[in-house]
C-alpha cells in the first residue's frame, strides 16, 4: 500500500508572509494553513484579500515568508497551475474573443490537444450555465456572465485548489444561488475553494471556515463558532424560547456569568449575554427540569456578521 | 475525470509556444494601435510606386516622340555651340537639317540689351534613351543640355539609399516598437495579463511564443513592404539583365536584412517592453544609440543592430556629401563586417537579448495599478 502524502500536500500553506508595495503595506506576517473546503477570505477593502490570493497564485511575490500550494511553490507555474485555478477580480478579457474562445484558448495554454480543450471548455460552460452565450463575443457579456465565463475558465482544468476573488459580485439571486451550489459541490469533492467576500451573510451561508483581515493582517481564523468562542471580552448571546421568558430571567440572573437578559419583542422569548456558554448551558439543563418549557436555544451573534463586527469593528464593514 | 497532465517537455512547450501564437497573431495583425504599422510598411511602396507611375509614363510619351521624330544619338551627339567666338555657331536650320523637326520647340523674348530684345529658342529632341535640349539666343547655337533617362542603376542606388537611411533605421525600428512594445505592455494595459501567467506555462515558453508572434507579424509585414518595393524599382524597367546578374542576390538579401532587422529590434523591444513603461524612452535612447553608432569604438558598435544590418547590406549608399550635418549623424554608416560573422552576431546579439527579457519576465508581477 503506497503511504499517504505528506500533510503539507493537502494544505495551502502561507508561512509568515508579508509583501509590501514600497511603503505601503499589503499583507504582513501572515501565517496560515488552509485545509479543503470553502474558506473565505473577509475584511473591508484594503484589508489584503487580493493581494494575498495574488500571493497564492504566484501574480505577486512575497516580500518575506514562504509559499506551499499543495507542496507547490507558486515560483513553478508550470506545476502550480494544473493544481489551482483563479478567478481574480480583473474584470478584463483578451480582445475580440467568444466566450468559448476564451476558455478554449486558456487550456490550449495547457498543451492540451484540441478535442480535449474542447470537451474541457464545454464542460466547464455547462457547469457555470453560459452554454448560449459562449458563441458571442465577452465584450457583450454583462458583469453577471463576465463572471461566470471567469469562473468556467478558473474550473475548466478540474483545479484541486481554486481561488475566487469576489466570485458573487454582479450576479442575480438565482444565479447566484447555483453558483454557491457548485462552491459546496465542488468542496464536497474534496477541493479548496478559497473565495473573497463582503457580503457576509454569503460568507456565513456557504463558509467552513473564515479568514479575517484587517489592515494586512489576519484578525482571526478558523471555523466561526471557533473564532466566535475565542472572543472572550464579548459575551455570547443566546436567544431561549420558552412557555416562561419572564421565570426564566429571573431564574437566570443568579447565575454570575450572565450579564443581561432581555424579553424579546414578541414576548416568546429571552435573550441572554453570557461570558459562560458552556456553564450557562449546563444550568438551562437544570432549568429545564423545574418546570419552564424551552422550545429552543440558540446562539444568535456566532456569524460573521457578528464576529467581523466584534473583531474589526461595524465602522469598516461593508 | 481529472485530465492527465502532458509532463513538461519539449513537445508541451512546442504546444504552449503555438498556443501563445495562435492568441497573439490577431491582436498583432489587427490592432488598431498597429494601423501605423502598416503605414510606416507602405510609405516606401508608395513612394516607388509613384516613381514607376511616372517614370512608364514619361518612358511612353519618350519612344512615341522619338517614333514621331526619329533621330539618332551618333547625330545628336555632333550638335555642339562654337567653341570658337570668332566662328558662327550653328543656326536652327542647320540643325534641323541634320536632326530634323524637334518634338517640342519653344521660343520667347528676353531683357532689353545693347542690341535691344534678344530671342531665345529651345528646340528638343530624344534619342529614346536620353533627352537633348538645343538653346539658340538670336538664331544661334550656344548650349546643349543633356538629360540622362533614369535607368536601373541609378535607381538600385536610390532603393539602397531609401532602404538603409529610411527603411531600416525608421519604418522597421519603429514598426518593432509598435509591434513588440505591445506584445507584455500594451497587455498591462489592458489588464488582460494575468490570463497568461495563470497558465501552467514557463514564464521563458510565454516570452518565446510571444516573441515569435511579434516576429511572424514584423517580418511578414515588412518583407512584403521590401518585395513590393522591389518589384516598383524593376517594374519601369526591362530587368532581365539585371536579375540574371546580381539581381536575385540583391533581392534576396535585401529581404534577409529585413527579416533580421524584425528579428534584432524586435528582441530589443520586447525587453524593453517587459523594462520600462513608456515606449518613448527606449525607442529614443535605441534610436541614438544605433544613430551614434559611427562614433563608438569597435566593441561598442557590436552591441547595435544596425551595425551588423549595414554590413548585409547589398548595396552601398553613402549619405549626399552637401547633408546637413544632424541628418548625416542620424544615417552614418558603420564599419563593415563579413556577412556570416553579421548574421551570427545579429543572432548572438537577439539571444542575449532575449535571455535578459526572460529573466525580467520571470519576477514579472501583475501590478495593473502601478503599470
Amino acid at each position: 500500500m503506497p503511504a499517504p502524502p505528506p500533510i503539507e500536500q493537502s494544505l495551502v500553506v502561507l508561512e509568515d508572509i508579508s509583501r509590501f508595495y514600497g511603503e505601503v503595506l499589503g499583507v504582513n506576517r501572515v501565517t496560515l494553513s488552509i485545509p479543503p473546503g470553502i474558506t473565505s477570505l473577509v475584511g473591508p477593502n484594503g484589508s489584503g484579500k487580493t493581494t494575498l490570493m495574488n500571493l497564492i497564485t504566484g501574480l505577486v511575490r512575497p516580500t518575506r515568508g514562504s509559499i506551499s500550494v499543495l507542496g507547490v511553490a507558486p515560483t513553478d507555474p508550470e506545476r502550480l497551475f494544473r493544481l489551482l485555478g483563479y478567478s481574480t477580480q480583473f474584470d478584463s478579457f483578451p480582445k475580440g474573443l467568444t466566450g468559448f474562445q476564451f476558455i478554449y484558448s486558456f487550456l490550449r495554454l495547457f498543451g492540451y490537444e484540441h478535442a480535449e480543450c474542447e470537451r474541457l471548455a464545454w464542460k466547464s460552460i455547462e457547469r457555470v450555465n453560459l452554454v448560449e452565450p459562449a458563441k458571442r463575443k465577452v465584450a457583450g457579456y454583462s458583469k453577471g456572465m463576465r463572471q461566470r465565463i471567469k469562473l468556467a475558465q478558473a474550473i475548466a482544468h478540474d483545479p484541486r485548489v481554486l481561488v475566487l476573488d469576489e466570485p458573487l459580485n454582479g450576479l442575480d439571486p438565482l444565479v447566484r444561488a447555483e453558483t454557491i451550489a457548485l462552491f459546496r459541490e465542488l468542496a464536497a469533492e474534496g477541493r479548496h475553494v478559497i473565495v473573497s467576500s463582503h457580503i457576509l451573510h454569503e460568507v456565513d451561508m456557504i463558509s467552513d471556515q473564515v479568514i479575517l483581515m484587517s489592515n494586512g493582517y489576519v484578525v482571526a481564523e478558523g471555523k466561526i463558532q471557533g473564532v466566535r468562542d475565542e472572543i472572550s471580552d464579548q459575551p455570547m448571546q443566546v436567544l431561549i424560547r420558552c412557555n416562561r421568558p419572564a421565570a426564566l430571567a429571573s431564574k437566570v440572573f443568579d447565575e454570575a456569568s450572565v450579564v443581561e437578559a432581555r424579553l424579546h419583542a414578541d414576548g416568546g422569548g429571552l435573550l441572554i449575554k453570557t461570558r459562560d456558554a458552556n456553564r450557562f448551558y449546563r444550568l438551562l439543563n437544570h432549568i429545564a427540569l423545574n418546570g419552564i418549557e424551552i422550545e429552543s436555544v440558540a446562539p444568535v451573534d456566532d456569524n460573521v456578521n457578528s464576529v467581523y463586527e466584534y473583531l474589526i469593528g461595524g465602522e469598516e464593514s461593508k | 475525470m481529472t485530465p492527465k497532465f502532458p509532463s513538461a517537455n519539449f513537445r508541451t512547450w512546442r504546444l504552449q509556444i503555438a498556443a501563445v501564437i495562435r492568441l497573439e497573431m490577431k491582436k498583432t495583425f489587427f490592432a488598431k494601435r498597429g494601423l501605423w504599422v502598416y503605414l510606416l510598411a507602405l510609405a516606401p511602396v508608395l513612394l516607388f510606386m509613384g516613381r514607376a507611375i511616372d517614370l512608364m509614363r514619361t518612358s511612353e510619351t519618350r519612344q512615341e516622340m522619338a517614333s514621331a521624330h526619329p533621330v539618332s544619338s551618333e547625330v545628336l551627339g555632333k550638335i555642339r555651340p562654337s567653341m570658337n567666338e570668332d566662328e558662327p555657331g550653328m543656326t536652327i536650320d542647320d540643325v534641323i537639317k541634320k536632326a530634323g523637326e524637334p518634338y517640342a520647340r519653344r521660343a520667347f523674348y528676353a531683357g532689353r540689351g545693347r542690341r535691344g530684345r534678344t530671342q531665345i529658342v529651345s528646340m528638343s529632341y530624344t534619342d529614346q534613351q536620353d533627352d537633348y535640349t538645343f538653346t539658340f539666343v538670336d538664331g544661334e547655337l550656344v548650349g546643349v543640355n543633356r538629360r540622362e533617362h533614369p535607368n536601373l542603376q541609378q535607381d538600385t542606388l536610390i532603393f539602397a539609399t531609401v532602404f538603409q537611411f529610411f527603411y531600416l533605421r525608421l519604418a522597421i525600428f519603429f514598426g518593432c516598437v509598435g509591434i513588440f512594445m505591445n506584445l507584455f505592455r500594451g497587455e498591462m494595459i489592458d489588464k488582460s495579463l494575468h490570463f497568461y501567467l495563470l497558465a501552467p506555462i514557463r514564464r521563458e515558453v510565454l516570452l518565446v511564443g510571444k516573441y515569435l508572434a511579434g516576429l511572424a507579424a514584423t517580418v511578414v509585414i515588412f518583407t512584403t513592404s521590401t518585395a513590393l518595393q522591389l518589384w516598383m524599382l524593376l517594374l519601369p524597367y526591362d530587368a532581365s539583365a539585371y536579375l540574371h546578374g546580381a539581381g536575385w542576390h540583391h533581392i534576396f538579401a535585401y529581404l534577409g536584412v529585413t527579416a533580421l532587422a524584425c528579428l534584432g529590434y524586435g528582441s530589443v523591444f520586447l525587453a524593453a517592453g517587459l523594462l520600462v513603461r513608456n515606449p518613448i524612452i527606449p525607442a529614443a535612447t535605441v534610436l541614438l544609440w544605433e544613430s551614434a553608432n559611427l562614433f563608438l569604438p569597435a566593441a561598442l558598435k557590436k552591441i547595435s543592430v544596425i551595425f551588423y544590418l549595414q554590413s548585409l547590406c547589398p548595396v552601398v549608399a553613402p549619405p549626399e556629401k552637401d547633408m546637413n550635418p544632424l541628418l548625416a549623424l542620424l544615417i552614418s554608416s558603420a564599419e563593415a563586417t563579413r556577412p556570416a560573422w553579421a548574421i551570427t552576431g545579429l543572432v548572438a546579439l537577439t539571444l542575449v537579448i532575449l535571455v535578459v527579457a526572460s529573466m525580467r519576465a520571470r519576477k514579472l508581477e501583475i501590478n495593473y495599478g502601478t503599470d
